[in-house]
Formats: structure tokens, C-alpha cells, sequence
């Protein structure tokens, strides 16, 4: 069932990416969605998110994360015009609530709302694309140089997660063939059953634990300085992935020092084009961030762009 | 100088008087393959640890008497270069991987030798083609076969490029056809390659005759070593059942040299019965006790099931089955091949996507499980599943309470029956693993189900507790309980079983009578069956061959028999 949720490999182009590289790319995407604050551009980066989520083949993974949002999305929409009274254009005068004072609800406060709700899906679509095309293992291996073991916990939790849902899901089988009903009972006797889930899994995950040390051990762990093997290879695509995110956050850094892409809500909301630079800009900074899914589709349709990145 | 020499060695665990290894003396050449067998507790792995240098190192416990390895005391001896001549793999392949991805577990124990990046590189490569890795190097580790991850905890040791090799039972968890693979990996690296080669191994039929010699261990004592023939016969002198089938078979009728292959089986077997034909087995009829099919009721139908797991491929295609009550019925195939499916399915635990499931003649609906449960006894892979009170007694007063029985005489005869009364107030995670298996299956049992469904129960236990634990299903069949086991172990379907039922990429090849299905097979037959094959066809069981080819074989005086032997 979550199985979705996690890294698969898949051979896409996206996958194949120096994991530094798109660690930068993802990065850039997690700033400026957080800098800017104009709805049209936050609008264009999920946009873009989304159609990279399509590439990576992820859009069932996708619709999970969202599932997984939507409650705190709806959150946001709803207590921000409840909460807030800086907005000029009152569409609706509520009655008088303890606490809250008077219920005025304005227009640029559900708006400043839905822009709120709109940044969230795109940090949340941003950590979704980064399930689906970085390899953790590679991630850590990229880290591995300059912190060997604790890299190597991170992995083998990583390594050992999926094997202790699949064991608790056998567990919780037996025990339900044993006559275990989960969903019954008071919610105290509802925790002894699943406390007695977890004992066994505890129990186990221990004496395993054992094992997969003891096999560490016949392989030299511990035995002194290691070295560290890189699996990481550099090609063009990163290079231009590099670079492009890199001039997208300049395009982007040169755009807010001139007020493309902030934006005023409170008192009255602003115009939402202003003026073309704000086009010029979201256009500049849009292009450098499609570098990836240009490369991408190039890669999966022509032979001779293929062969050179 | 022998590679390996350990004089008076004796070794307890930490929290334990009684020693594991008990004066043991012994010598082991280079480039040798040694076979160490033995029943559960004997003692083998134990040994094998010592000479890998984990014990006491890494387990603790007390130690006496030394052990040398290329004439330095195997304790002052550097880990990291111990390491590089000496590897180890061991029993469960998922519980020797590390990393994630294939790659990174082989180049695991390069990292851990320091050594630079284009040596890992080099070694990586040469490991992966000879291994047969290469098209899963950038695979992630929990997509791998069973067969496939063992074959990669192998090849990661190997890539450190040791002299000795180590194997802790590599093939106990894997099907018929992955453990070939990984014996004739073992046996190229011994022979072509020099490695010298330790192996621990119960299922003899698989690995007898590579070895050059073979260590036969009991409760922490050698009992004997030497040649593989030599130990075939004292293990028949003693009584102990350490011996491949084939090997018994012909010492069970005193011939003077015994046969440890099929090959020298069958040279054997037709060099006796020339101009003596033996007849064949009728390879369809059923065995004496069952009743003809159509006069027994069905326990388990299943109509045209189809079965997917979210995201998965179709793992069961259009699966049709009649399993009929009191019959012991196994289930083979490769891993991978949809077994453990088909009995979460009998038992109601999934559901299938399509098709009719009918227990008892009744179709299972929506509440699945809980309709079947009272009178079906469920055992998975991992007895440890079931293990989590403080005493033995208490796992089964468990069972009893959730399903609201209330005899507790029950609980004495289970116990009784699977002897385990001496354990009743013992912890059942301090047993040893044949012990954890015993109480797991006691504490499913214990409420007298009719339905008694096993998946895989002979993993990992000596031939002595798999035949105790044949006998005692035999038994509940007779009395009329339904037995079905999802099993690889061949040797177990052939003895016990009287239904075999074979799958393979989630649809059933074959089912039927045992002999009509393992008597064709070449790859899923015993090794009997191996050795009768076209000379006296049908026949699997070491019974079944000395009621039909004893007699023939006795024929003619026992020294003359010794003397024709064509390898002797």
C-alpha cells in the first residue's frame, strides 16, 4: 500500500540524474516557492511541478501526498479569513464569536488563503518528486564521504522500513488467525492488541538486528579507517540541470530585488500582472526550471540528444 | 601446514554452562571442501563461527583450547586481514544485507577494507560478471529473488576476494532450482578457483557429494570426519540420519562401498539389475490409505481465482483446486511462484480478485478469515511471528482465550504431542530455532483445528525434527484433519505428502498424486526418484525403493556386490 509512496526504479530520465544535481534543482524549487508570494507564479511553479510529477510516472503517488494535504490545505483556507480582518473588501458580516471578535470575513483574506493553500501543495508536490527520482541510497552514498556512519544507520533504516511494514503486516495476520479481532473493543483493549503487534515485532526486529550486525562484522565493519565507493557518475544532463537551477535562482533573486514575484494582499490585493516585467520574469525563470523536463522529453524522443547527454 | 587447526576447543555462550563445542580437535587443508553436518543444537554453526573468528569476538561467552589459522593463533590475529582471507555467508539472505541497492552491498566489505576507489571498481565488475550480477547492479536489494539476494550476500564476500569460504546452510531458505545455482557457484570457486570451502549444510542430498570430506557433529562433539563415504556409513552405524538417500538406501542393504551420487546410484543400480528388470511402480495409482477422490467431501475449492497484489503483476492466474478433507496435500514451486499467496487465500486473509474460494463447501465471504479461523490452524514462514509471551504455556492459552476455548487438558496434550512439556514454563524466544518452530505450530494447533495450513514449517530444521514433524501431520491426516504445507523441500512432499500440488508463475502446472506428479518431474523430484528413473519408474520414498528393488538387489551375495561396484 505505501509502497507507491517510496523511490521505485523505473529507468526515466529524471531518475537518472546525479543525485546532487537534482538535490540543487529541488532545492531551488523549495525556495522560491517559499520567497515568492504572487499566486500567478506559485500558480506556474506547481504547474510545472506537476507536469514533472506526470514524467516521473507518479501521478498515483501524487494523489497520495495530496491525500495526505488536502486536510491542512483546508485548514489554512478556512481559519485565514476567519482570523484575519486586514482585508478592505467585506463580503460577508458575520455574527460576533467569543474569542474571535466579529466575523467579517473580506475578500483578500480567503484569497490570502487559497495563495497559502496554494504555496503548501507545492512544498508538498516538491517533497513528492523527491520520492520519485532520488534514489535515497544514492543520496546517502553522496553523503557518505564526509559522514560515513551515520549515513549508514540512515541506510539501513531506510533499507529495513519497508521489511518491518511488510513484517508487521504478517505479524498482525497471524495474530489475527490466532483469533485477534483489531478493530474491536474499547480503545484500552484496541492498544493491548496492537501493543502485543508491536511486542512481537520488537522481539523480532532485535535478534534480527543481530544478525545483519554479525554480518557486518565477517565483513570487516569496524575494523578501521573505510573508504568510501562512489556509484555517482557526471554527466551533461547534470551539468545543464546544474546550471540551469543555479540561473533560474539568480533570474529569480534579480526578479524579487525589483518585486517580481511578491505581491500585496492586505488592504486591498493588488493587480494580479502588474506590469510585463512581472511576465518576463516568471517567463525567464520558468524556462531555466524546465530544463529538466525539456531534457527529458528530449531524451525520450530524440536519438541524437539522447546520445549526447 | 594445515590452513586451519584447532586443538581442544570448548566454548560456551555468555549466560550458559553447557558448552556448544566440546574439545574439539581438528585440521583442515587448503583448498579442501568440508562439509559440516549435524541435527539442530550439534554444534555446527557454532564451529563455523569460531573459524570466521565471530566467537568469541563478537558473540562473547567463554573459550578454551586454540585455534590456528595459517599458523597464527586465529585470536591475535588482525580482524581486518582475517576478514580478507577468511568470508562468511550465512543462512537467512535477508538478514546479511545491508544497503539498498546491489552495488553498494557489494562494494559494502570493500569500504570496510579501506581500499581506493578503482580496486572496489575492479573487483565490483570481476565479482558481478562471475556471479551473474551484472544486469541487477543498479537494482535495488528488496527486488531481488530469494535465490538472487543469496547469490549477492555471496558475491559480496567473495568481492573481498577471501581465501576460505564459509557457508552457514546458504541454500535452507531457497527453492530447489536457486539452490543448484549456488551450489555449482560454490563448487566452480572450489574447484576451478582453489577457494577452500566450509560449508554447514543439513539437506545432504544437495551437497554430499562435493565435499571432499565431511565433519559429522552432535551435541558439541565431533562424532566423526573423514572421507564422505566413510561418514555415510557411520552415520548409518549410529543410527543417525545424516546421510543422503541414495547413500542410505544402498548401506540400508550392506553393500560394502556406498554410492553418495545419483550418478554412482544408477551405474550401480543397472549394473545389478542387468537381465533382473524391476518392475515399475504404477506412477498413477494412489496411495492405499486414500479413498477415491469423488467419496471424500472438499475441504478447500477454489473456482478460477485470480489474484493481484495494489501495483503488483497478477501473482495467481486462474488457479482451479480441490483439496479433499483428511488428505495431506503439498504445495511446490519456485519462490516467486505465488505459494504463500494461495494459502493467505485458503485461509481468507486475502481476498481474490476474482473466483470463488469455498471452505467446507461454503464460499468465503466478506468477513474472510474470521469465518475459517476456529477450525484452521495457520503457520507462516517465520515461527518467530507467533512468539511474544513469557511462557510456552501462555502462547498457547493465547490461541485459546481469543477463540474462547476453554479445555485446558488441550494444552497438555499438545504439548505432549509435540514434546515440548519440558519447555512449558520456559521463554519461548530462549528455545532454540526446531523448539520456536514446535511452539509456534503448538500454539495454532492447540485449539484441534481441522484445517491445518503450513508455509514452509521444514525451513531451517535437522532431518530428525523434519521427520518427527512429517509423523506427526501423517497422523493428523489419518485422523482426518486436512494438512496443506507450502514447502521446497522436495524430499518432505515425498516422504509425507499424498497430493502434490505444483505452481509456477501463479498457475498450477500440475496437481495430483504424489508419484503421477513428482514421478515425471526432474527437477522437483527426490532424490530417490532421481535414482529410479527409467530403471524402476514411480518409485520416490527410501521405503517404496527397498520394497521394489531390495529384493532384486538381495538377490546376490553382499561381497560380490562390493566388488561390482563400477566406481569402487
Amino acid at each position: 500500500m505505501f509502497d507507491r509512496l517510496f523511490y521505485r526504479e523505473k529507468g526515466l530520465f529524471l531518475q537518472s540524474l546525479h543525485p546532487a544535481a537534482v538535490l540543487v534543482y529541488l532545492l531551488v524549487l523549495l525556495i522560491l516557492s517559499l520567497v515568492y508570494e504572487h499566486p500567478l507564479y506559485l500558480l506556474a511553479l506547481l504547474l510545472l511541478v506537476a507536469l514533472l510529477i506526470r514524467e516521473a510516472d507518479g501521478m498515483e503517488a501524487w494523489e497520495g501526498f495530496l491525500k495526505a494535504g488536502i486536510f491542512l490545505m483546508l485548514v489554512v483556507m478556512v481559519v485565514n479569513p476567519l482570523v484575519i480582518r486586514a482585508g478592505k473588501t467585506i463580503i460577508w458580516h458575520g455574527p460576533a464569536v467569543p474569542f474571535l471578535g466579529k466575523l467579517d470575513i473580506s475578500l483578500e483574506a480567503v484569497y490570502f488563503g487559497a495563495a497559502s493553500s496554494l504555496r503548501l501543495l507545492v512544498v508538498i508536490s516538491i517533497f513528492c518528486l523527491y520520492n520519485l527520482v532520488i534514489n535515497p541510497d544514492r543520496v546517502l552514498n553522496l553523503f557518505s564521504r564526509v559522514a560515513g556512519k551515520s549515513v549508514l544507520v540512515l541506510t539501513l533504516a531506510t533499507r529495513l522500513f519497508p521489511t518491518m511494514v511488510r513484517d508487521l503486516q504478517r505479524i498482525k495476520e497471524v495474530q489475527q488467525l490466532r483469533g485477534v479481532d483489531f478493530d474491536t473493543g474499547s480503545l484500552w483493549q484496541r492498544a493491548r492488541k496492537y501493543s502485543g503487534l508491536y511486542n512481537v515485532l520488537l522481539l523480532s526486529s532485535l535478534e534480527g538486528a543481530m544478525e545483519i550486525a554479525e554480518s557486518m562484522q565477517a565483513r570487516a565493519f569496524g575494523s578501521g579507517r573505510r573508504s568510501t565507493y562512489s556509484r555517482n557518475l557526471l554527466r551533461p544532463r547534470d551539468l545543464f540541470c546544474l546550471g540551469s537551477s543555479v540561473l533560474a535562482l539568480l533570474a529569480a533573486v534579480w526578479g524579487l530585488h525589483y518585486g517580481c514575484g511578491r505581491y500585496t494582499f492586505y488592504p486591498e490585493a493588488d493587480f494580479l500582472i502588474k506590469d510585463g516585467a512581472t511576465l518576463a520574469v516568471l517567463f525567464i525563470v520558468l524556462f531555466y526550471l524546465s530544463v529538466p523536463l525539456l531534457l527529458s522529453e528530449g531524451w525520450k524522443h530524440c536519438r541524437f540528444l539522447k546520445s549526447k547527454i | 601446514m594445515p590452513l586451519f587447526k584447532v586443538e581442544n576447543l570448548t566454548y560456551c555462550y555468555p549466560g550458559t554452562e553447557e558448552p556448544a563445542l566440546k574439545n574439539i580437535s581438528l585440521e583442515i587443508q587448503e583448498g579442501e571442501f568440508l562439509l559440516v553436518t549435524g541435527g539442530s543444537g550439534s554444534g555446527k554453526s557454532t564451529l563455523a563461527r569460531v573459524l570466521a573468528g565471530l566467537i568469541p569476538d563478537f558473540y562473547g561467552g567463554r573459550i578454551g583450547g586454540r585455534v590456528f589459522f595459517k599458523g597464527k593463533e586465529i585470536r591475535t590475529t588482525d580482524r581486518r586481514r582475517l576478514a580478507r582471507e577468511v568470508g562468511m555467508v550465512f543462512q537467512d539472505p535477508e538478514k546479511q544485507i545491508v544497503q539498498n541497492s546491489v552495488e553498494a552491498e557489494l562494494a559494502f566489505g570493500l569500504e570496510n577494507l579501506g581500499l581506493p576507489l578503482e580496486e572496489m571498481s575492479r573487483r565490483i565488475a570481476e565479482v558481478s560478471a562471475f556471479m551473474n550480477l551484472s544486469p541487477f547492479r543498479e537494482s535495488l536489494t528488496a527486488n531481488l529473488s530469494g535465490g538472487q539476494k543469496q547469490m549477492l550476500a555471496l558475491a559480496s564476500v567473495l568481492a573481498m576476494q577471501p581465501h576460505v569460504l564459509i557457508l552457514d546452510e546458504p541454500t535452507s531458505q531457497l527453492d530447489p532450482v536457486s539452490a543448484e545455482e549456488i551450489l555449482n557457484a560454490v563448487k566452480r570457486l572450489n574447484e576451478e578457483m582453489g577457494f577452500t570451502v566450509i560449508m554447514v549444510e543439513q539437506r545432504l542430498e544437495r551437497c554430499f557429494h562435493l565435499a571432499d570430506r565431511a565433519l559429522l557433529m552432535d551435541r558439541g562433539e565431533i562424532v566423526f570426519h573423514g572421507s564422505v563415504r566413510e561418514e555415510a556409513r557411520a552415520a548409518l552405524s549410529s543410527g543417525l540420519p545424516f546421510v543422503p538417500p541414495v547413500a542410505r538406501f544402498f548401506a540400508a542393504l550392506n553393500f560394502k562401498v556406498v554410492p553418495v551420487t545419483v550418478k554412482e546410484g544408477r551405474e550401480l543400480l543397472r549394473s545389478h539389475l542387468k537381465g533382473n528388470p524391476a518392475p515399475a511402480l504404477a506412477a498413477t495409482s494412489p496411495p492405499e490409505t486414500a479413498a477415491p477422490e469423488e467419496e471424500q467431501e472438499s475441504a478447500i475449492s477454489l473456482k478460477s481465482v485470480w489474484f493481484r497484489y495494489p501495483e503488483g503483476p497478477e501473482v495467481l492466474k486462474d488457479v482451479s483446486l480441490d483439496i479433499q478433507a483428511g488428505q495431506f496435500t503439498a504445495i511446490l514451486g519456485e519462490n516467486g511462484s505465488g505459494k504463500s499467496t494461495l494459502l493467505k487465500i485458503m485461509v481468507g486473509l486475502f481476498k481474490p480478485g476474482r473466483g470463488r474460494v469455498y471452505v467446507h463447501g461454503r464460499e468465503l465471504g466478506h468477513c474472510g478469515f474470521r469465518e475459517v479461523r476456529k477450525f484452521t490452524a495457520y503457520l507462516s514462514q517465520n515461527p518467530n511471528d507467533y512468539l511474544f509471551q513469557d511462557t510456552v504455556e501462555d502462547e498457547l492459552l493465547f490461541t485459546m482465550r481469543n477463540t474462547g476455548v476453554e479445555d485446558r487438558k488441550l494444552v497438555d496434550e499438545i504439548l505432549h504431542r509435540l514434546q515440548l512439556e519440558r519447555y512449558r514454563r520456559r521463554n519461548p524466544r530462549d528455545l532454540s530455532s526446531g523448539e520456536r518452530q514446535r511452539v509456534a505450530l503448538a500454539s495454532v494447533l492447540v485449539t484441534r483445528p481441522g484445517l491445518i495450513m503450513l508455509d514452509e514449517p521444514t525451513r531451517g530444521i535437522d532431518l530428525r525434527l523434519k521427520t518427527e514433524l512429517g509423523h506427526f501431520l501423517r497422523e493428523e491426516s489419518a485422523a482426518g484433519r486436512t494438512v496443506i504445507v507450502v514447502t521446497h523441500d522436495v524430499e518432505f512432499a515425498a516422504e509425507f505428502a499424498e497430493k502434490v500440488v505444483m505452481l509456477g508463475a501463479g498457475r498450477i502446472v500440475t496437481a495430483g498424486e504424489k508419484h503421477a506428479v513428482l514421478g515425471t518431474s526432474v527437477f522437483y523430484s527426490p532424490q530417490i526418484g532421481k535414482l529410479c528413473r527409467g530403471i524402476c519408474d514411480g518409485v520416490l520414498t527410501l521405503a517404496e525403493a527397498q520394497e521394489h528393488l531390495g529384493p532384486l538387489l538381495t538377490a546376490k551375495p553382499a561381497g560380490l556386490r562390493g566388488e561390482q561396484a563400477v566406481w569402487g
